[in-house]
């Protein structure tokens, strides 16, 4: 079977000078890596391994030092504008625009895009309800719990039915209840939107259930193991976490290093 | 769990309402001053100094409409000349730390210079009486919204402006979606603060370099040694400085209803 590459990383690095020591410091080593279409790929890695600047990269926020990343041929960082409505992030705050009601927070990329009112509206409303969340479309942020404002959040990503769609540390601040059930809502609708995803994340559990494939980074952000999930049966999922624990530790990585090195 | 924290009633705002001990205390100098009145004489002090409120009152009576509304109008024309340029200059200095570097320091200077050499350069340098009026008003106030809207931008949190830029707005939506909206608690700080001082610089302005308005009826009345006409024209400033707090207040409520 042969499937369309989304996302190309190819010998990406990042290094920058610390303003207060005035010393390089280097973020990303070097990162090679391809995503399938529709896949669902999960990050994780030690604290400080890189996981954020590789984010901003992802979302064009930030350049690489070398190297590149390539989403249909494109970077999102030279080619900013181009991916206007095509990226779609829910980061690990919620991040909604107090002064906007739970409606307009989701409306807000649609305006951005200059979709008419009519439409806006009927598509966040939709998007919503999906999420549960119909009977709050006026609450501000400040009204709601946690987990409705990340449902919010992730509303107002999904609204745009992107190409590609990031999520740093989404689940991770909040109750395993609703963190577990945001998840699964998450995925879901990525599958049906037919996004591919990439999810940060530092906690085991969750890229095992989320992702297709985990990938694990070194410190600095380096690739130590590619692991596809569905080769490990659900039986053997405490085994893979303790592997990748082992691997992360710096103990003999158990799985084939796919980064060239 | 969809559990909401508090959906409250969002009722619409009520008209604000004066306190009651704002009222006693008004009460009790009004009374203070009427006292003053009858006593002074008899303290040594002319009549004329503390009029009664009947002598207030009748000049009250006098007061012309017109230089209340002139005034008031050059008041208003001059707080949003300073707003546009205000808030145009804090997006520039946003935009470009050149522009901030070099031009900060010359706000700040502007804003150490007292109001009285201001209106004496506006009077050395320029002919028209009104646009004298105006230059010291918008040089008074202009820099005021300025810091206080770059102050603003500055402080709107790094995650909310990544998160914006993450949908790759232009320019003009990045300000007016989110940059605007961020700083407008401290947008109608500025106003409440440049109101009451444009209220007071426009008195002084006129009653130096103007033949209307109530700070030319002020120098008339301090001619005529009429303290109760300066009692009566410096109520309806006062007046007139309440009524826009009281608007001002009412569109806070309204803007700001969002907040928690």
């Amino acid at each position: 079977m042969t499937t369309s590459i989304a996302v190309d990383v190819s010998n990406l690095s990042k290094s920058f000078r610390q303003t207060t020591s005035g010393q390089n410091v280097t973020a990303i080593g070097r990162l090679d890596f391809k995503i399938a279409d529709g896949e669902i790929v999960a990050i994780v890695g030690q604290t400080g391994c890189g996981k954020s600047t590789f984010f901003d990269i992802m979302i064009g926020l930030d350049h690489p030092t070398e190297g590149m990343i390539s989403i249909g041929g494109k970077t999102p960082y030279g080619d900013f504008d181009h991916f206007r409505g095509r990226i779609a992030t829910v980061f690990q705050q919620d991040r909604l625009l107090p002064w906007r009601s739970c409606l307009e927070n989701v409306k807000l990329p649609l305006e951005l895009l200059g979709i008419p009112e009519k439409e806006q509206r009927a598509r966040s409303l939709e998007w919503l309800e999906r999420l549960g969340l119909s009977k709050f479309v006026d609450a501000y942020p400040h009204e709601l719990s946690g987990g409705m404002r990340q449902r919010a959040a992730i509303a107002r990503a999904f609204v745009l039915k992107p190409k590609i769609l990031l999520a740093d540390e989404a689940f991770g601040h909040l109750d395993e209840v609703t963190a577990a059930e945001l998840r699964e809502t998450f995925v879901k609708l990525a599958r049906e939107c037919g996004s591919t995803a990439l999810l940060i994340t530092h906690q085991l559990e969750e890229a095992i259930t989320v992702g297709d494939r985990i990938l694990v980074f070194a410190r600095p952000a380096r690739l130590l193991a590619d692991i596809r999930v569905s080769d490990w049966p659900e039986t053997e999922h405490g085994r893979l976490r303790e592997a990748i624990q082992q691997t992360l530790q710096g103990q003999a990585p158990l799985f084939r290093p796919l980064a060239a090195e | 769990m969809l559990e909401p924290i508090a959906i409250q009633q969002r009722a619409a705002p009520l008209p604000p309402r004066i306190p009651r001990e704002a009222i006693t205390s008004l009460l009790v100098m009004a009374a203070i001053w009427q006292l003053l009145s009858y006593v002074a004489p008899a303290i040594g002090i002319p009549q004329l100094a503390f009029p009664d409120f009947t002598k207030i009152g009748a000049s009250l009576l006098h007061i012309t409409l017109a230089d209340v509304g002139l005034t008031l109008l050059r008041v208003l024309v001059a707080l949003v000349v300073s707003f546009v340029l205000g808030i145009a200059f804090a997006v520039m200095f946003y935009l470009s730390k050149t522009a901030d570097r070099y031009l900060t320091p010359v706000v700040r200077l502007l804003m150490a210079v007292p109001v009285i050499s201001w209106i004496l350069f506006a009077i050395l340098w320029f002919r028209s009486v009104e646009f004298r009026i105006l230059f010291v008003l918008v040089i008074t106030c202009a820099p005021i919204f300025l810091v206080d809207a770059l102050d603003s931008m500055h402080s709107t949190s790094k995650e909310l402006r990544d998160m914006m830029k993450s949908f790759r707005p232009t320019g003009w939506q990045f300000f007016t979606k989110l940059m605007l909206p961020a700083s407008m608690p401290s947008i109608i700080t500025s106003w409440k603060i440049n109101l009451s001082l444009a209220i007071r610089v426009v008195t002084i302005a006129e009653l130096v370099g103007a033949v209307t308005g109530i700070g030319h009826q002020l120098a008339v009345a301090q001619e005529l040694f009429s303290v109760a006409d300066v009692f009566a024209w410096t109520l309806v400033l006062v007046i007139a400085l309440f009524v826009f707090e009281g608007l001002l207040s009412r569109f806070e409520t309204h803007v700001l209803r969002w907040r928690q």
